[in-house]
């Protein structure tokens, strides 16, 4: 406690508008007090503390453009986030969130949302969440999402779209419809196979990153992929791969069991 | 006074004919003129002034007489006030004297005056134009060597000659030309144009910039004309990132170059961080956990292609590196930057 006030002070005096405040054993907002009245501030990192919550008044930090709140224990966000009006970065990787309030996707600048190791499915997400047409990069790995609604296709600034290690059963087609998706992260799912329309991104490029291990393809993906992205994407455009898909539309893969062991997951202690 | 040389024979019945200047018969044999349908003797068809025959049977009437060449010419002919001889056919009466057409010239120029009108100019007959330049030096002013009027206001030199201006437009924009429009390259410009010769041309259209000049890539450009090289949309004062002598948009230098940094998604300007597929700024080059910068020396793991420093990584949950490490063996080792 005392350590993170001194730090607050200090900054204080310097007027930092950087404010750093990781690994302070903070467990609670209350803890740093004026730091709500430091609108000044650009950037605040509050990584490997011990918060459970967020309190609204952080939305007066009104000239935030990074927020860090990495490895905490946050069960739940405040709304007022989402009308941060420069907030760019929000890093909540390693917590406890179940859910985002309804209304979360109001964010008016908001590039890089990263919710890695958290326990988000799919009805977690609220109603205008794909509504984020700023966003470059959405981290969602580590999370319990078994599907995407189509609405994904309205980021259209999206250039990565990590789903590492969820519980995906399918892709939807309108991921094919992200203009400028250069990485795609899909490794250890529960994927067998892939909408054709994923062929119409640029996957092949020495730009790009397509990440699949750890899926049960379908051996004539698992083939493609042997070969390499390139191959894949062809096939994935091609008309053979068309009718394979309608064929398995009707007449679907068995679905894989879960790949990974999420009982582990710290952030399922409650 | 139109003479019409009219030479004789004859052959009609003799005891009818009489000489139309005597009225005396003709003998047999006599050799009869005839002339404009009346009948001569040889001796009375002569010249009323030199009583000779007329060479060649060619003679003048006038007043009713005829006469020879000469002495007609004489008696009733005017003379060319310039070459002295007889004037036959038309004749110029001008300046108290008479031409022919071909000798009422200018007295300055030597153009025929004939059909186009002359200008009496202190008892010289002179063209318009030389009447002109006459008077206009008398005033101190030009004549234009288009319309050859006098020019009263400043006249436009071009290629020697003097003009109204108003007869040329600007080799550039088009613009009626004034005194002010300048020559260059044997074309004439208007000032505003020719000031901007030389100095800005636009880069795209190569004409003259006449408003605000874009200055980027070493050129100049129209502010309309500044624009994405890929998409072709102008700037209009818009952040534009330059990359071999071409610009572009943001949105396309990106596309094309991928040189955005990560976390300001500004173009690096300075040095640049490469890595895990993605571009830093010196100043933003840090751990994506905790925030703190890093260098080029400093050793990172990599989390779905993001830099997490070392200390970060290892307060990570065991389970969590335990899957990272799982997957960095699964995939292809690659990332020489990534320390395991
Ligand atoms: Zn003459
Ligand atoms: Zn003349
Ligand atoms: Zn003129
Ligand atoms: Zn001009
Ligand atoms: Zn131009
Ligand atoms: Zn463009
Ligand atoms: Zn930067
Ligand atoms: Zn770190």
């Amino acid at each position: 406690m005392s350590k993170a006030k001194k730090v607050l002070e200090e900054a204080r005096e310097l007027q930092n508008p950087e404010m750093d405040l990781c690994d302070r054993g903070i467990g609670t907002f209350e803890e740093l007090s004026g730091l709500l009245n430091m609108t000044y501030i650009t950037r605040l990192t509050l990584s490997h503390n011990k918060l459970k919550s967020v309190p609204p008044g952080l939305a007066n930090l009104t000239n935030l453009e990074i927020l860090n709140l990495s490895n905490n224990l946050i069960e739940e966000l405040p709304l007022s986030l989402s009308s941060m009006p420069k907030l760019r970065i929000l890093t909540l990787t390693i917590n406890r969130l179940y859910n985002l309030p309804r209304g979360f996707g109001a964010f008016p600048v908001l590039e890089v949302l990263d919710l890695t190791y958290n326990n988000l499915k799919d009805s977690s997400l609220p109603g205008n969440f794909f509504m984020m047409e700023t966003l470059r990069a959405l981290y969602l790995g580590d999370n319990d999402f078994e599907r995407l609604p189509p609405d994904i296709k309205n980021l259209k600034n999206l250039q990565i779209l990590v789903l590492r290690e969820n519980d995906l059963i399918e892709l939807p087609g309108e991921i094919g419809d992200l203009p400028r998706l250069r990485e795609l992260h899909v490794q250890g799912n529960r994927l067998t196979i892939l909408p054709p329309e994923i062929g119409n991104l640029d996957m092949a490029s020495n730009k790009s990153v397509f990440k699949f291990e750890g899926n049960e393809w379908v051996p004539p993906i698992a083939d493609q992929l042997q070969l390499g992205v390139s191959h894949l994407m062809d096939y994935l455009r091609s008309e053979t791969y068309r009718v394979l898909y309608s064929r398995y539309q009707t007449n679907k893969p068995p679905v894989p069991p879960p790949c990974v062991d999420k009982a582990k997951k710290v952030s399922r202690i409650r | 006074m139109s003479p019409t040389p009219m030479p004789g024979l004859t052959n009609m019945s003799r005891e009818h004919m009489i000489c139309s200047k005597c009225g005396e018969g003709f003998e047999p044999q006599e050799k009869i003129v005839n002339s404009t349908g009346q009948l001569w003797h040889q001796q009375c068809f002569v010249c009323a002034q030199c009583f000779r025959e007329f060479r060649d049977g060619v003679f003048y009437e006038f007043d009713g007489r005829k006469y020879c060449e000469h002495d007609f010419h004489v008696l009733f002919a005017p003379c060319c006030n310039r070459c002295g001889e007889f004037i036959i056919g038309r004749v110029i009466k001008a300046m108290n004297a008479s031409w022919h057409p071909s000798c009422f010239r200018c007295e300055m120029c030597s153009i025929e005056l004939a059909d186009t009108g002359f200008i009496k100019n202190g008892g010289r007959a002179l063209c318009h134009e030389c009447n002109a330049k006459v008077k206009a030096r008398g005033l101190g002013k030009y004549v234009c060597h288009k319309c050859h009027s006098i020019i009263d206001d400043q006249p436009l030199k071009f290629r020697g000659e003097v003009y109204h201006p108003y007869h040329f437009t600007c080799t550039a924009c088009g613009v009626e030309l004034d005194a002010n429009a300048r020559e260059d390259m044997n074309e004439l410009y208007c000032l505003r144009c020719h000031d901007k010769m030389g100095i800005p041309i636009c880069g795209a259209c190569r004409r003259p910039i006449e408003e605000r000049v874009v200055t980027a890539l070493g050129k100049h450009w129209h502010v309309e004309h500044f624009a994405c090289a890929k998409c072709e949309k102008p700037f209009f004062g818009h952040r534009h990132y330059e990359k071999k002598g071409l610009a572009y948009c943001e949105t396309h230098y990106h596309q094309l170059f991928g040189n955005l940094c990560f976390v300001c998604n500004q173009v690096i300007a300075g040095d640049v961080f490469t890595a895990l597929n993605k571009a830093w700024c010196v100043n933003h080059f840090a751990c994506s956990v905790c925030d703190q910068k890093m260098n080029q020396k400093t050793k990172f793991y990599e989390c779905d292609l993001k830099p997490v420093c070392k200390k970060c990584y290892e307060k990570f949950p065991a389970e969590f590196r335990r899957r990272l490490r799982r997957q960095h063996e699964a995939a292809t080792p690659k990332k020489a930057s990534t320390p395991t």
